[in-house]
């Protein structure tokens, strides 16, 4: 009886802690809520293992990170990573001039690494382009920039050659930075 | 060609990397992103980027990405915030632990 409490307080306490950090790195709400469930319910079944050696709240979180690798482990079974045309053409593609040079220089955004993390505004801008990439770049994406995943494994887990993951992400970030521009840096004054 | 290309002195290869484009050079940026270059892509990367203002622009913008992203996947991070599971899948929830208990 007091387990039993004890998991409708995590439910209250972390439920929705754990969707939203579900749902930055798998976009279907559908799938982020199945995720936190399938979290809850391991969590429940190792409760003996868990030992007060990290907060309950980090703990948890543990169990989150590995059910969001598997949700991705599975996608894999019914999708290849190829690059096909529904993934949108490079936005570099003509970029430059026959010599090589920028046409549309890139323009400077004003800010560094550190200052635009602390901009929320910002932040959330990112998280709204990030929704236009196609699924398999916004994946791949996530795997190497959110989760941080070393290059090599996201090849292993996702069975891709290491110049496909390469094309996918400079890709990623190609269309993210037109998305940025045009979605925070034009609207600027 | 394998002799004239060997005869090529390193200034010359230097003078090489003079011709490097903003073209070629993108890619590189975003790559050393993500693994290491070997030392002659490198050099030429780091070599263009000592003469080019616009590229060292690009540069930043992805690193600028890059922290978003960061930031983006910290536990609290500032998006979504009204975000959360519906009463409806909390009790759905709570079911699925309590049968499980
Ligand atoms: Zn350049």
């Amino acid at each position: 009886m007091a387990e039993l409490l004890n998991s409708d307080l995590w439910v209250e306490q972390y439920g929705d802690m754990l969707y939203r950090y579900t749902l930055v790195r798998v976009k279907d709400p559908d799938d982020a809520e199945e995720i936190v469930q399938v979290t809850l319910l391991a969590a429940l079944q190792a409760k003996d293992s868990f030992q007060g050696r990290s907060t309950e709240k980090s703990w948890l979180f543990g169990i989150l990170k590995h059910k969001i690798l598997d949700h991705f482990r599975d996608l894999k079974k019914h999708r290849t990573y190829e690059l096909a045309s529904e993934d949108g053409p490079d936005p570099l593609e003509n970029a430059y001039l026959h010599n090589g040079q920028w046409a549309n220089a890139p323009k400077n955004w004003d800010t560094d690494p550190h200052k635009a993390a602390e901009n929320s505004q910002l932040v959330e801008a990112l998280s709204m382009c990030l929704d236009k990439l196609s699924e398999k770049f916004r994946n791949i994406f996530v795997l190497k920039e959110i989760e941080g995943l070393a290059s090599e494994e996201i090849c292993k887990e996702m069975e891709i050659q290491p110049t496909n993951l390469w094309v996918i992400l400079h890709r990623a970030r190609n269309q993210l930075r037109k998305c940025l521009e045009t979605s925070h840096w034009n609207t600027r004054k | 060609m394998s002799k004239n290309s060997k005869d090529l002195s390193w200034m010359a290869r230097i003078t090489r990397w003079f011709g490097v484009t903003c073209e070629d050079t993108t890619p590189l940026i975003s790559e050393l992103m993500d693994h290491n270059l070997p030392l002659g892509k490198r050099l030429r990367l780091k070599f263009h980027l000592g003469m080019c203002g616009v590229c060292r622009i690009y540069e930043k913008q992805l690193e600028i990405i890059r922290a978003l992203a960061r930031k983006l996947g910290e536990d609290d991070a500032p998006t979504q915030k009204d975000a959360g599971l519906s009463e409806q899948v909390k009790a759905r929830i709570k079911t699925a632990l309590g049968d499980q208990n």
